[in-house]
């Protein structure tokens, strides 16, 4: 199919682990996501401290949602993209960036952490997850899900949906 | 194409419920979310208008369990059916991996049914996808209506070579909503593996 897909395992992922992490403490925020642009979750960071995170799935696709959205925009106008998204409200706030053509980072941060961190540190996180998805695009792995797979999924699905 | 991310061991499906406005698509995903039982379900998200017309996309996800070790869930989403929405509807077929043609039974809604499987397909082209690329099930909805057209007609316009597995529903009433998602789930899993 024409649009490869993100698989982050091993090494790549603990890396991505660790630039996420490594987010969190330069920033002060409370999450950290990276999201391929179909909203699905690739890996997630949480600041020790910070409460539980809003249902993460929910997140992840209306972020990779918006972020679609507002790259058809920039489209629309003649831009190959726009910069960066950042939402705040009194508390929380979003900031998302592309991660290269087939990922978004996400933080979520609130009132403590400064919004400039959060850019200068965002916009750093988002150039190493970039060069990060692009070796994992480069280098998929193999998949070995056979048959017996498609077998034991069967059965669940007729557990899950009814016979 | 399937999101894999091994370190976590979770597979994820994208299924894509298209069709013209009001042929059902939210209804069935209502339907699927409150039969489904809690810890299957995550939230159930609703980009709507005032009116409860699907404004971007509603979206549902569905934990199937745990095969070969490996997390499997389903991501279902549906998109807007309004004709002048093509531009949110485009997005949301990204990276599809199954698709549900919910179609209305209602004789006045023959044509949108027709016209928006050809708009379906002129948006996978876009994405340099055939339908003949995806597994598509087709739903004849609103089975219930008085005046509904029988089913050889709906898919006469919407799918002429019989392609496609068929399914009547009554989607307010639950009837054929399951089936529906098991045939197109079924469909998308029998790919894993095999070109992945
Ligand atoms: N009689 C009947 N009505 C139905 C059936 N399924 C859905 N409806 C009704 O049709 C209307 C539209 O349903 P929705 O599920 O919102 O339609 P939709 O396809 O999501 O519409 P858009 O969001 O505009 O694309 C609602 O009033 C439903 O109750 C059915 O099987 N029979
Ligand atoms: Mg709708």
């Amino acid at each position: 199919m024409v649009e490869p897909s993100l698989v982050l395992y091993g090494a790549l992922y603990d890396r991505a682990l660790g630039i996420l992490d490594e987010t969190l403490r330069e920033t002060g925020a409370r999450y950290a996501l990276l999201i391929d642009r179909k909203g699905f979750v690739l890996a997630h960071k949480e600041a020790l401290w910070a409460p539980k995170p809003p249902p993460l799935d929910s997140l992840a696709t209306l972020v990779a949602g918006n972020a679609a959205a507002t790259q058809a925009l920039a489209k629309l106008l003649g831009e190959v993209r726009f910069q960066e998204v950042v939402h705040q409200g009194e508390r929380m706030g979003l900031y998302v960036d592309e991660a290269g053509d087939h990922a978004l980072l996400l933080l979520v941060f609130d009132e403590n952490a400064p919004l400039g961190k959060v850019k200068l540190y965002g916009k750093r996180a988002a150039e190493a997850l970039t060069q990060l998805a692009e070796e994992a695009i480069a280098n998929p792995p193999k998949l070995n899900l056979d048959t017996q797979y498609r077998e034991e999924a069967k059965a669940l699905l007729d557990e899950l949906f009814g016979n | 194409m399937s999101t894999i991310n091994f370190a976590n061991r979770e597979i994820n499906f994208k299924i894509v419920y298209y069709g013209p406005g009001l042929s059902g698509k939210t209804t069935n995903l209502k339907w699927i979310y409150g039969k489904i039982p809690e810890g299957r379900k995550g939230e159930m998200v609703s980009l709507a208008t005032e009116d409860e017309r699907t404004l971007f996309f509603d979206f549902l996800p569905l934990d199937l369990g745990e095969v070969k070790g490996f997390k499997t869930r389903f991501h279902l989403y549906t998109v807007p059916g309004q004709v002048f929405y093509n531009a949110s509807r485009k997005l949301i077929l990204r990276g599809v991996d199954g698709i549900v043609f919910v179609a209305d039974s209602a004789p006045n809604r023959l044509r949108a049914n027709a016209e928006s499987m050809r708009n379906m397909r002129e948006n996978l082209a876009e994405y340099g996808l055939k339908v003949e690329d995806i597994p598509v099930v087709l739903q004849v909805n609103k089975r219930d209506l008085p005046d509904a057209l029988p089913v050889d007609m709906v898919q006469a316009v919407v799918d002429p070579e019989g392609r496609f597995p068929v399914f009547e529903a009554v989607a307010t009433e639950g009837r054929g909503v399951f089936e529906t998602l098991k045939e197109v789930s079924r469909l998308v899993l029998a790919r894993v593996g095999s070109n992945a």
